[in-house]
């Protein structure tokens, strides 16, 4: 979270760290457990994904989709995954939304 | 799923027309409350049946489709945990006295260390995943059980992964029963096993007359009680109704590919256990 510029907010973001630390950095970005990739595969293409870590998302590359993962759980519903470009995957840039 | 009783809002995709998600999500936390209230407790001890007929031994990999917030999984966790416990104390004993010959055996065991049991959660509501791996948090399991949000006619795994496939009181609410079906098949190993746990036909008619009372008249009136939500639970029971009987159900399973395909029931019929293996 980049809470730049607005006081009130800054100081509300200093509270919520002071009180849980590194609880809420846990919670934010719980790690994703990289040994489901040995099972995990995109439910349309049944193919193999790569986990991105700077965007917490499971990629099919060749489809260009994106799968998100939420508190640590992959949703692998592809009506809830995003498309990406394959200009701005090439860019990796994680800014895309 | 959920538990038996939950909701015709869980699980994969719904027979039901009406939107689904919010409802179900808002009354997601109260789901174990409405099972034990609906089902007076008794889920408890089918779910229980489900892992005897598993038998699952230490090792095994479980797909728990439509697993919600995690009974079935926990429950075979602490099964094989208990297998392998029990294995350990027989080893043990027999240790006791041991002749030089089986020293040496020992040391040239080449039986492979046993691979640890895994389990994997899918459901299609993420709310239910979510309150199913804070409670795995706070029961202390380990990285052995994992959580991912999928459909069970889209399964995200791979071909010839799981040692067992389960869904309880999850597949009466897919809308193609046969391609969740097909489905399992792929995922499992060959030699793998399919068991589903799902409510069936109560054939004595005393009992199914009783069954139909507590069904229709009890059952929607604890849910506008407990859940604030009578129509999601006048219609878990029509859709009860409407899902195959023990036999019809079993001829899909055998469509789909499965051999040795039986059932058990619990209950007088009001549950059955189905069992198949992928050869």
């Amino acid at each position: 979270m980049f809470l730049n510029g607005n006081k009130a907010l800054r100081s509300i973001a200093f509270a919520r760290t002071f009180t849980d630390g590194v609880k809420d950095n846990v919670e934010n970005k719980p790690q994703f457990d990289i040994s489901l990739l040995e099972f995990l595969v995109c439910p349309l293409s049944k193919k193999t994904l790569r986990y991105d870590e700077t965007t917490n998302e499971l990629i099919n590359d060749e489809l260009g989709i994106a799968y998100p993962v939420i508190g640590g759980i992959p949703n692998m519903i592809p009506q809830d995954a995003r498309m990406i470009r394959k200009d701005q995957e090439e860019k990796e840039d994680p800014t895309t939304e | 799923m959920v538990g038996p009783l939950s909701p015709p809002l869980h699980g994969a995709k719904l027979v039901s027309q009406v939107p689904i998600g919010t409802v179900f999500e808002s009354v997601a936390q109260k789901y174990d409350v409405m099972n034990d209230a609906m089902s007076l407790g008794i889920h408890r001890l089918w779910k229980d049946s489900l892992l005897h007929v598993m038998n699952p031994q230490p090792g095994a990999r479980l797909l728990d489709t439509a697993g919600g917030t995690g009974d079935i999984s926990f429950r075979f966790l602490d099964y094989v945990r208990f297998q392998r416990g029990r294995r350990d104390r027989r080893a043990a004993r027999a240790n006791q006295t041991l002749s030089w010959q089986q020293i040496n055996d020992s040391y040239t065991s080449t039986e492979p260390v046993q691979q640890g049991s895994r389990a994997v959660v899918c459901d299609i509501n993420k709310e239910m995943l979510k309150v199913g791996k804070q409670r795995a948090e706070e029961l202390g399991y380990g990285t052995d059980l994992s959580w991912v949000v999928g459909d069970a006619e889209e399964l995200p795994f791979d071909d010839d992964q799981f040692d067992v496939y389960t869904i309880a009181f999850g597949i009466r609410n897919v809308t193609h029963i046969e391609q969740a079906l097909q489905e399992a098949h792929r995922v499992l190993k060959p030699g793998g096993r399919f068991l589903c746990l799902e409510f069936s036909k109560v054939s004595n008619p005393l009992l199914s007359s009783l069954y139909d009372a507590y069904s229709f008249q009890v059952i929607p009136v604890l849910g506008e009680v407990i859940a604030g939500d009578w129509k999601s639970y006048q219609y878990l029971v029509e859709s009860i109704r409407r899902f195959p009987d023990q036999e019809t159900f079993k001829g899909m399973i055998e469509d789909s590919g499965f051999f040795r395909v039986q059932y058990f029931n619990l209950t007088g019929g009001v549950v059955a256990i189905h069992s198949g293996f992928k050869l």
